[in-house]
């Protein structure tokens, strides 16, 4: 009987790709080529603009692929509502180029699978990605990205997502602003050369080119640093704290998450080992003043970032403060909402810039992206879009939590390029 | 007591793929290797009208209804890379390679009763090996694709020292150790692991037929990108996992496996060579995780570390439960609904009640499928011993039962 | 030196808190030979309710409150689903604790949210001297609390009807339940202690030296994994020995990782697994557990 089965199997597949062959050609699949409407790589719209995937002759789909299940659910969040907020405003004042923008939101909840299949759903409908949550998603798609040439806003700041001409890194990379980090200890905390400074940090990506950073500064100081290396799921960092009170470490340098800051900061105090912290722009978290390592971290922490903290006094900033409040009343104010927001007006801005050009289509979003050199400066340090393998700028801010700012945070030190990380040759890829 | 004669009571039976319970066009392919059922006394035939059916006349007619399933199930598999888009393609792969991997785990906890929690590490040893031995040391990739197969089994091997010395519980927490002491090693053994960010996964290339999207492949007027062409390998590999677990399952070993699980010392004293059983099903288990692996990483096209953890191996747990333990068709529609559940709740958010959008406080999609997921796990040992499987063979059994004068399917041959 | 006897007694205030995690297995384990992955998620609703309720009634009062409600949650599962799920073996019945604590975990980080909650303690950041070594205080507490208990669980199974119906379902249920012993009054009872035991664990979690209870706070669970096992599924005195174990050896391994580099970064995690895998070995029934008779 099997045999007759796997016989009769055989002459069903012959059948039956006669049949495919024939609903095939007859044009049922919506697949079949030319079957894909008005959305043809470069077919011009009524308007005379060539349009590409996500464009049609009403609507600009944007995607986001964020995380608002896992562990930076609170950050995707804020960039979320921020996007949405900056779209609904561009869509209320008339839209762009005779469009509308549709933002689509995918939830991946920090898994690589679910975004690995969140890009490929919405990829083929998209004209750019205006928020890329997470590094090892992010690099396990670069390749297909780059392919599809499908502009992107990551967010994460790893030196590994340099070198794409699609992704477009904002700000400063982990490393450029641990060297700004180091700079800022040696100059204004008395740190120098001999001394040696702690730097915890995350495996992957985040704390590895973090490390990078520190490690060029320190050699080019002549300073010593102290590893330690952590898990996301440590929460404990009283062995950590005790090997760097061991070493006699002078400051100490954080490239983890909030959680893991907060228990390094309490543990070292409540040990004594009273050093200045600086951390990444990851590291800090407003929602850490009301725990009990509140006080601890009003101390002498510190962290780096070329985002511009949302207290800041700047007129744009002060305007999206307003609006975010009034759109989402009681919702907390963190760095995702200006990063979230200006991710959104790097998108909007290509777009306006392939519109001028007549050129929707992806290599016209990405050409005209790649034209701009002087970009923002309201919410972050001012970025140049010309190149792909550096970071967009170098200089950051040095930033000082505080319970009374908006955010949960002030400007300590304007922002700077250190003379340390000018010269600084950056890891692409 | 010592009787191997089990009870109706445990696992779902490999039911004719008419039965296979999930519907719906995602995953027609999961029909496909069930088909082939030989011969069970298959109950769910709906030509038994009368009573006493006679065998001689019962037998053509249930083998062209079946050859009618498989030619349908056969035509619907082919049809849909033709029509579906890539992303629904995507999720179709990544629930044949979970079927894959259930299937192999079902052997060992299903039908073996074994706990292992360490399912994902197998799948990790597959997926790299596949990338160290093709991009390394230049193995052609079906043959890298074999070796990394055989590489999963034999580090199951490896772990079957330990494997034999414990019991029960003490080995199904034993099996963390290889998801964490793995992970470890994948984060750390950068030269061959590439670390935290993994290494990019060379396409297979069989008989000349690169499965990437260049080069460029038009098939009847529609464009084959590489979803397109794996979904042809995947329904292969799964249809040939499926059957050889099958054939694995109703043969003597299946049955020493049985007896194992029901009654390890009655086994022995029955004469079933307890430890090399045992031994042997963490080999074949580990394989068809192996294999899992390198079709997940031929659909990934990138292989991370992040992926194969903890997780990983309680999805597969909840797989075989859910789709009904000991049986392959129970892997495979577990698998299916494990997989596609939190897609179909992604992409149809908007129109369900009670999911929320993402973001907006209410119960988001990704966590209305976790819920979902916990609570079929939940409803199918309270209210459907056999899982979805168990539920599609007695459905058939239903009509059958109002029917039946005589015990006409002996249990030992349902059981298997 | 310093270093060492520092790593050292925080390897051991660490481990008291494993300790009491791992002590909930235990105690589900003895009497009903189920492994149960609910724990993590029991963990997560006893610091729940601790976190929600301190500012309204006060710390103590929401510690027993958390307490109570996870004792009540644990008892819950049993009862609405343990005992009546249709199962062939043990190992199924663990796969239906994950599917119970996918649900419960998923419900309460959804509620958890992004927030990190401060659960209102009275030690704070208070640290205690001994020499050059310091140690917080919560984890002084930690420790005598575990000892207590487990002491306390000692003298029960020896002495109380509870606790010789629990050894005797341990040792044979089939039997115990001819002798009057009601089974599902002991499962019932050893979920709800296991969910208080959870609950007083998931109050050392979050205070000092972690920032307070968020979503990740259930992932510690995991690592009272290898502290239960390679005690003894089956003994009090087990799972205060795993649990310190586990905590000293991943606080040596973290704090020398700088000596230890050719093991890789981040070996801490993987360490106790490692231990575990040894200690199995060598005995397969954990250091204090009983060897399982071969019943026919």
């Amino acid at each position: 009987m099997g045999k007759i089965g796997t016989r009769a199997g055989v002459a069903a597949l012959a059948l039956l790709s006669l049949a495919v062959a024939a609903s095939a050609t007859g044009c049922a699949s919506g697949k079949a080529t030319g079957g894909g409407g008005g959305e043809g790589a470069g077919a011009a719209g009524g308007d005379g603009v060539k349009t590409g995937p996500g464009v049609t002759a009403t609507t600009i789909t944007v995607s986001a692929l964020t995380d608002l299940t896992g562990p930076y659910a609170s950050f995707g969040k804020s960039q979320t509502q921020a996007q949405q907020l900056y779209f609904d405003q561009v869509n209320a004042a008339g839209g762009v180029c005779g469009r509308k923008y549709e933002l689509v939101v995918r939830d991946h909840g920090y898994d690589t699978q679910k975004a690995v299949a969140a890009y490929t759903e919405v990829a083929p409908k998209s004209a750019a990605i205006a928020q890329f949550i997470g590094s090892p998603m992010i690099t396990a798609l670069k390749q297909r990205i780059d392919g599809d040439k499908l502009l992107t806003i990551p967010m994460a700041w790893a030196t590994t997502l340099l070198g794409s001409r699609a992704i477009q890194v904002t700000g400063t990379t982990y490393d450029v602003d641990m060297i700004n980090a180091v700079e800022f200890l040696t100059k204004e905390k008395g740190i120098t050369s001999g001394d040696k400074i702690g730097h915890l940090y995350f495996e992957g990506d985040y704390g590895e080119s973090s490390l990078n950073g520190s490690k060029y500064a320190a050699g080019k100081l002549g300073l010593q640093i102290v590893e330690q290396k952590i898990k996301a799921t440590d929460q404990d960092m009283s062995a950590q704290v005790a090997a760097f009170k061991a070493a006699g470490v002078k400051a100490v340098l954080v490239s983890v998450g909030p959680r893991q800051t907060a228990s390094l900061v309490g543990v070292s105090l409540a040990k004594g080992m009273d050093v200045p912290f600086v951390g990444s722009n990851s590291a800090y978290s407003p929602q850490l003043l009301a725990t009990p390592a509140g006080p601890a971290l009003l101390k002498d922490f510190y962290y780096v970032s070329a985002g511009t903290p949302v207290s800041a006094g700047n007129a744009a900033m002060q305007r999206l403060v307003a609006d975010y409040q009034a759109k989402y009343p009681g919702e907390t104010l963190d760095s995702g909402v200006p990063t979230g927001w200006s991710a959104a007006m790097i998108v909007d801005e290509a777009m306006k810039k392939a519109c001028e050009a007549k050129d929707l289509t992806r290599d016209g979003v990405l050409n005209a992206h790649r034209s701009q050199s002087g970009f923002g400066g309201d919410f972050g340090t001012p970025m140049d879009f010309t190149f792909f393998d550096k970071p967009a700028t170098r200089s950051s801010y040095v930033l000082k939590p505080d319970k009374a700012a908006l955010g949960g945070a002030v400007v300590f030190k304007e922002a700077e390029v250190s003379g340390l990380a000018k010269d600084y040759p950056v890891p692409v890829g | 007591m010592s009787e191997p004669t089990p009870t109706a009571a445990t696992p779902g039976r490999d039911s004719p793929a008419a039965g296979t319970p999930e519907p719906g066009a995602p995953a027609p392919s999961t029909p496909a290797p069930s088909t082939p059922a030989p011969s069970t006394p298959a109950p769910s035939t709906p030509a038994l009208s009368t009573p006493w059916p006679a065998r001689g006349t019962a037998r053509p007619l249930r083998a062209v209804l079946r050859l009618a399933v498989l030619a349908v199930s056969v035509m619907v598999s082919v049809a849909v890379p033709f029509y579906l888009e890539g992303f629904w393609l995507q999720t179709g792969l990544f629930a044949m390679s979970a079927a894959i991997g259930a299937i192999g785990i079902n052997l060992l906890t299903g039908a073996t009763g074994q706990l292992s929690l360490g399912h994902a590490f197998f799948l990790a040893v597959g997926a790299y090996s596949y990338v160290f031995l093709s991009t390394d040391l230049g193995l052609p990739t079906p043959l890298a694709a074999v070796a990394a197969v055989i590489v999963a089994g034999v580090s199951g091997g490896l772990f079957s020292p330990i494997a034999g010395r414990l019991r029960g519980a003490y080995l199904g927490i034993a099996t963390l150790a290889l998801i964490f002491v793995g992970q470890h090693i994948l984060f750390n053994a950068e030269p061959v692991t590439g670390g935290f960010n993994g290494r990019p996964v060379p396409p297979m290339e069989l008989f000349g037929l690169v499965f990437a999207d260049t080069p460029e492949l038009v098939v009847l007027n529609v464009p084959f990108g590489s979803l397109e062409r794996l979904w042809f390998l995947g329904i292969a590999l799964l249809a040939g996992a499926a059957v050889f677990a099958r054939g694995v399952l109703r043969g003597r070993p299946g049955l020493a496996m049985n007896t194992i699980r029901d009654h390890e010392i009655a086994a022995g004293v029955m004469g079933v060579p307890v430890a090399r059983y045992r031994a042997g099903v963490f080999v074949l288990s580990s394989m068809y995780g192996g294999l899992a692996g390198v079709l997940v990483a031929l659909v990934f096209q990138q292989v991370v570390p992040d992926y194969f953890g903890m997780l990983l191996s309680l999805d597969y747990l909840a797989m075989i439960v859910i789709g009904g333990l000991g049986s392959v068709a129970g892997a495979v529609a577990g698998a299916a609904f494990v997989s596609l559940l939190p897609q179909l709740l992604t992409r149809y958010s908007d129109a369900l009640p009670l999911v929320a959008e993402p973001g907006s406080g209410g119960v988001s999609p990704a966590e209305a499928a976790r819920i979902l997921y916990g609570a079929a796990v939940v409803a199918v040992v309270l209210f459907l011993p056999g899982g979805l499987a168990g539920l599609a063979t007695r459905l058939g059994r239903v009509r059958l039962k109002e029917l039946r004068w005589a015990k006409s399917a002996p249990a030992p041959a349902s059981r298997r | 030196m310093a270093v060492f006897l520092e790593l050292l007694v925080n390897g051991i205030s660490v481990g008291a808190v494993y300790a009491l995690i791992a002590l909930g297995f235990v105690v589900i384990f003895k009497a009903t030979e189920v492994v149960n992955f609910t724990h993590a998620s029991l963990l997560l609703a006893g610091g729940y309710v601790i976190a929600r309720l301190h500012p309204l009634i006060g710390f103590w009062a929401a510690l027993a409150a958390g307490i109570a409600a996870a004792a009540l949650v644990g008892a819950l599962v049993e009862f609405l689903i343990l005992r009546r799920a249709h199962v062939g073996s043990r190992g199924v019945l663990a796969i239906v604790t994950i599917g119970v604590d996918i649900l419960l975990t998923t419900e309460l980080t959804r509620r958890i949210g992004t927030e990190v909650l401060a659960l209102g303690d009275p030690w704070g950041d208070r640290v205690l001297r001994l020499g050059p070594v310091t140690v917080a205080e919560t984890r002084v507490v930690a420790l005598a609390v575990a000892a207590a208990l487990i002491v306390a669980f000692l003298l029960a199974f020896k002495f109380t009807g509870w606790g010789v119906a629990m050894r005797a379902t341990a040792e044979d249920a089939e039997t115990a339940a001819l002798m009057g012993v009601r089974l599902g009054r002991v499962s019932l009872s050893a979920w709800a202690v296991a969910g208080a035991l959870a609950a007083v664990a998931a109050m050392f979690l979050c205070v000092f030296p972690t920032p307070g209870l968020d979503r990740g706070t259930a992932a510690a669970a995991m690592k009272a994994f290898p502290a239960a096992i390679l005690g003894g599924l089956d003994s009090t005195t087990g799972a205060l020995a795993g649990g310190l174990i586990v905590g000293v050896t991943e606080t040596l391994m973290s704090g020398y990782q700088s000596e230890l580099a050719f093991l890789g970064r981040g070996i801490g995690d993987a360490a106790p697994f490692l231990v575990m895998i040894v200690i199995l070995l060598l005995r397969p029934s954990g250091l204090f557990g009983t060897k399982e008779p071969a019943r026919v």
